[in-house]
């Protein structure tokens, strides 16, 4: 990080490029020390880069293989697996045959669904650091005697024990494209996704920063599978496959004992009369009640105030 | 009895203040989301319209330009990072910078000014976050000339005390800006006259002549020499252009800009990727070319800027 962030460190390093697009080349060194990347160096991701002055930068490849050595395998590391996963996937942008989808273009890359995580170790609510175990920490000291170490170690641990972004965060990322109507109605989605999980309970508990509610992810991942490994819902590997579906809700952690009719309901209706005809109607019909009692109400209060404020104002001429 | 008479009608006025405050509560949240909804429904069917097929691109100004307002929070339990969202951006920025809303160059020119030297222009742009523009696009004449240069607030425009210590680096909120002598008097040279003279420009501009214009632009850039203050003016040990000093650089952030790295690092982009903006219509050869056909030609052009 070093040389490179002679220049980096600087939030001014930027330009509008050709295309009319802003590229800002700051590097926050505080933050990156802080993300699951913080222990490659700049030329493990940026190839291209081998001396300095250079020349504008190519983009990065994300299936590079960088020169963290995997511990388990002793290979270098690198994320060639979610490109399998991925090109197997409803994410795909090839079909079964190995020819491009239609609109492939559409389909997520890397940078689309990912910035740099963070770290983001067990920690509950108004904590203001990260991570809640001095103590744990103090045990890896017993034995471990690098502080770097320590820290990228314990964070990357605890990291992985819970969900790696707030429930809120996953759909506002599925959301990119989920909600934009433009993508949803070329690709002959049913909903706008992020938009009617918004108006669930869950949603609106999501929403709030509650972290034990499902998002996206927990119910179109199946349970201990990547996250790459989506399938749509016609299709039987996938967990909301219908005869599949009965299983998300009824686990442990959310609602034991449910039956697997309980995920049949219209999960992701929306306040739409194309979609869900009868809420849509039940919906209109209490909102023009709620409004048109309450309103003429407010209306006859306020001509009544009006009147004690003006005892004796007529518009008609008074009679001598 | 007159007070008590006057409490009650205040009593009234606030209540049907409140009450008026409910009733457009209540109309947002009925009526009003009704037809929201039924615009939204609109768009929606016109974006059904185009089911299988592709639209083409974007292209109003919400959608190009203020998109970049759009800002993002990430949750990680603990903190809460918020930063402006910027397309398909893979580092976290995790600071903002307030605009220069008192500079009247950025005004037009805005705060990304430098575009024409595409191999340094971000290099260019980094310093315009913290350098004013006329520190180095105007070259006082001797007898204005002092040496003094301060720092101005970067959304107020006022004198500040050196915000250097301490903040990280390029993230000031301020900038430095030179100070000149007009008949014997010390003023910035970004004074009120010039601020006003531009504003009142781009204010009348849609109703101004041609030659009107011209005349206008002449005026607000009468002061910018004709080459800039170079590289190398600042990044040097001895008698640098900046005294960085009273500045408030500390001294390992002086020996910072005026280590060999950032001298050596400045005279390598000199010598292979800049100074063709000397000399204006030469065709612009590629760096690798710099290097292997020409290595001497812009290693010139450099010693020219120095001098």
């Amino acid at each position: 990080m070093g040389n490179c962030l002679l220049c980096h460190k600087y939030p001014g390093l930027s330009r509008v490029d050709e295309a009319g697009r802003m590229k800002l080349m700051f590097v926050n060194e505080d933050i990156f020390n802080k993300s699951v990347h913080s222990k490659v160096k700049c030329e493990g991701c940026h190839t291209d880069i081998t001396k300095i002055p250079h020349d504008p930068a190519k983009p990065v490849d994300c299936l590079t293989e960088c020169h963290i050595v995997e511990p388990t395998s002793e290979q270098k590391f690198s994320h060639k697996e979610v490109e399998k996963f991925l090109n197997n996937s409803v994410h795909s942008k090839i079909d079964e045959k190995g020819r491009p989808k239609q609109f492939s273009e559409d389909m997520p890359s890397c940078k689309d669904c990912h910035d740099n995580p963070l770290f983001r170790p067990l920690a509950f609510v108004k904590k203001v650091r990260p991570g809640i175990a001095e103590d744990a920490m103090g045990r890896c000291r017993v034995c471990h005697k690098k502080e770097d170490f320590i820290f990228r170690f314990y964070n990357h641990i605890t990291t992985r024990m819970h969900k790696s972004r707030s429930p809120l965060n996953i759909a506002q990322a599925c959301g990119k494209c989920h909600d934009d109507p433009e993508l949803v109605a070329r690709h002959n989605l049913k909903t706008k996704a992020g938009y009617s999980y918004s108006e669930t309970f869950h949603g609106k508990a999501a929403n709030l920063l509650d972290e034990s509610v499902p998002d996206c992810l927990d119910c179109h991942v199946v349970k201990g599978k990547s996250v790459h490994q989506m399938y749509g819902n016609d299709d039987p590997r996938s967990s909301t496959y219908p005869a599949n579906r009965g299983n998300i809700c009824n686990s442990v952690d959310c609602h034991p004992g449910a039956s697997v009719k309980f995920a049949n309901y219209k999960v992701h209706a929306e306040y739409s009369k194309e979609q869900s005809p009868v809420i849509y109607w039940f919906t209109t019909f209490f909102i023009i009640l709620t409004g048109g009692t309450l309103l003429p109400l407010m209306g006859i209060m306020f001509l009544d105030l009006l009147r004690r404020l003006f005892p004796n104002a007529t518009i008609m001429r008074r009679r001598k | 009895m007159k007070l008590k008479c006057f409490l009650t009608k205040l009593y009234i006025i606030a209540f049907m203040g409140l009450v008026v405050f409910f009733m457009v509560l209540i109309w947002n949240l009925t009526f009003a989301h009704l037809i929201h909804e039924y615009h939204s429904r609109k768009s929606g069917e016109e974006a059904q319209t185009h089911k299988g097929e592709k639209k083409k691109d974007k292209n109003t100004f919400e959608q190009i330009i203020l998109k970049s307002e759009k800002r993002v929070k990430n949750y990680l339990g603990y903190r809460v990072l918020e930063q402006q969202y910027i397309e398909g951006h893979f580092h976290h920025i995790g600071l903002d910078i307030a605009p220069d809303r008192y500079s009247y160059c950025s005004s037009c020119h805005g705060d990304m000014p430098h575009d024409a030297v595409k191999d340094i222009r971000a290099f260019l742009n980094m310093h315009a976050f913290f350098v004013g523009c006329q520190t180095c696009h105007v070259k006082p004449s001797p007898e204005q000339a002092t040496g003094i240069y301060k720092w101005y607030d970067r959304v107020t425009g006022e004198i500040v005390d050196s915000p250097v210590t301490g903040a990280h680096p390029g993230t000031y909120g301020a900038k430095i800006i030179p100070f000149v002598r007009e008949d014997g008097v010390l003023v910035r040279i970004d004074s009120q006259d010039k601020i006003d003279f531009v504003n009142e420009y781009r204010k009348m501009e849609r109703s101004l002549s041609e030659g009107q214009k011209s005349k206008a632009k002449k005026i607000i850039h009468k002061d910018i020499s004709k080459k800039p203050i170079m590289c190398e003016e600042c990044h040097r040990k001895d008698n640098p252009l900046l005294p960085l000093a009273a500045l408030g650089y500390p001294k390992e952030r002086i020996d910072s800009i005026t280590s060999t790295e950032v001298v050596g690092m400045i005279k390598n982009y000199t010598k292979f990727y800049m100074p063709k903006m000397l000399h204006p219509g030469e065709s612009k050869s590629s760096p690798a070319e710099d290097q292997t056909v020409q290595p001497t030609a812009p290693a010139e052009s450099g010693e020219h800027a120095v001098e």
